[in-house]
């Protein structure tokens, strides 16, 4: 499945409080480096697979299977709120 | 002044860019002298104040009014937002809106309109806005949706539409919305002077939020139902702002910023214009947005009160309003020794609700 992030969502970097941000309707989420990471990885083309072989490679001390089920609850989350939507390849 | 509070930056920036509105609702919370305030900023200097907010760490712009499509340049400003990373807003009554217009917000980079419903259909609607708007507002909520943007409706309830909480609901889910604000009233401006006839009796407000309820479990998912519980009703104030001065930001018309909307009627203050100090020089050392920040400046009952940093005393200019004090404790509280006005006024008959409009004081202000 290919995560892409919804029109209703927008990411950026906050310089005033020196984190990232998601921004919706009404709404901030501040978002720790390690959610920044996965969802700047999300392109709309890019699957959950290849996001987690991206960070593994980037980080090998952490297990491959943490990462992997780090990043599918997170983007399980931000779709239950409608921040991130899933397409079949 | 100042230094005894270290303020973090603002969230979010209301800007009003006009109080001129087609509509004339009768729950306005514009000043009901809006006419006699000085002319509208141009579109150059809400252009440099839009960047100002995005320098000084807002994150949320609003574009709001008055009617904020009667500009010609809201389109310019809200590009200047999105450029400077803001998320923007458009709230509007849609009156006037065509499909380029609305095709040119998006393409200007606006991510969320906001439009309003006076009630669940056209008749009732239209006798509430003093003018055929209801229909094309239907249109025009559609042609946002068509466009990719964010659709909230915005419903303001009072006692003349309560009872019609579910159709408008049904309503706000067959147009696409994402969202739905269901707010109570809030007395202010021409609220204010209208209330007698915009009040609810308890049982219309504990129905209506009955079925609100509801719909945020059915609706889970596709649209968000958020119901503003009117601090009346409550027996404890609303966070107004969520603090004075602590994360919002409005700039009115004709300049003047505000830690409110509502603060530019409260005496002995000489609010700091955008045309004469950056934003940045008046969120941080304006006198003003000093004044009430944090909880120093609370009397009793607020300053021993355990929830003073829940809700900052309540609403400064309801207290002004009903007390004729800015600084006492917001009457909606229950521990207000001012309680007794709101509690008389709720409790107080009532009967067929008259229809009435935005009112015109403008005179009297002269």
């Amino acid at each position: 499945m290919v995560p892409s992030l919804a029109r209703r969502a927008r990411v950026r970097w906050d310089a005033a409080r020196d984190c990232h941000v998601l921004l919706y309707p009404e709404g901030v989420l501040v978002l720790t480096p390690e959610a920044a990471e996965v969802i700047e990885r999300i392109d709309g083309a890019r699957s959950v697979e290849a996001i987690v072989d991206a960070l593994a490679g980037e980080h090998p001390e952490a297990p491959r299977d943490v990462i992997d089920g780090d990043v599918r609850e997170l983007l399980e989350r931000l779709a239950a709120r409608g921040f991130v939507r899933w397409e079949a390849p | 002044m100042g230094g005894a509070v270290t303020a973090a930056p603002p969230m979010a920036l209301l800007a009003e860019l006009t109080y001129r509105c087609p509509l004339r609702c009768g729950y306005c919370a514009n000043p009901t002298d809006w006419r006699g305030y000085g002319r509208e900023l141009d579109g150059d200097a809400w252009r440099r104040v839009v960047r100002e907010a995005g320098a000084l760490g807002v994150l949320h712009l609003h574009l709001s009014g008055g009617e904020p499509l009667l500009r010609d340049d809201l389109e310019d400003i809200a590009r200047e937002g999105r450029d400077a990373g803001l998320y923007v807003n458009v709230i509007t009554s849609g009156f006037g809106a065509t499909r380029a217009r609305v095709e040119a917000l998006a393409a200007a980079g606006v991510d969320h309109v906001q439009v309003s419903l006076q009630d669940a259909d056209g008749e009732r609607g239209d006798r509430v806005a003093g003018v055929r708007a209801h229909d094309h507002k239907l249109v025009v909520a559609r042609m946002v949706r068509d466009a990719g943007m964010e659709l909230s409706i915005n419903v303001v309830l009072h006692r003349g539409n309560l009872a019609r909480t579910g159709e408008i609901i049904a309503l706000a889910a067959s147009l696409g919305a994402q969202r739905l604000e269901l707010a109570n009233t809030q007395y202010h401006g021409s609220a204010l002077a209208n209330r007698a006839d915009l009040l609810p009796a308890r049982a219309q407000l504990d129905a209506a939020f009955a079925v609100a309820r509801a719909a945020q479990r059915d609706l889970a998912g596709r649209m968000d139902v958020i119901y503003v519980v009117p601090d009346w009703f409550a027996d404890a104030p609303r966070p107004c702002m969520d603090g004075w001065g602590r994360r919002f930001m409005t700039v009115i018309p004709d300049g003047t910023a505000l830690p409110c909307p509502g603060a530019h009627g409260l005496p002995g203050f000489a609010f700091d214009n955008v045309r004469d100090r950056s934003l940045d020089d008046i969120w941080y050392r304006g006198a003003d947005f000093e004044r009430y920040r944090g909880t120093a400046w609370m009397a009793e009952p607020c300053a021993s009160c355990e929830r003073r940093e829940v809700d900052y005393g309540g609403c400064r200019c309801q207290a002004f309003a009903l007390t004729g004090d800015a600084a006492a404790t917001d009457p909606a509280c229950a521990k207000s020794p001012h309680h007794k006005l709101i509690r008389d006024e709720r409790e107080g008959p009532r009967g067929e609700p008259a229809v009435l409009y935005r009112i015109d004081t403008t005179r009297a202000r002269r």
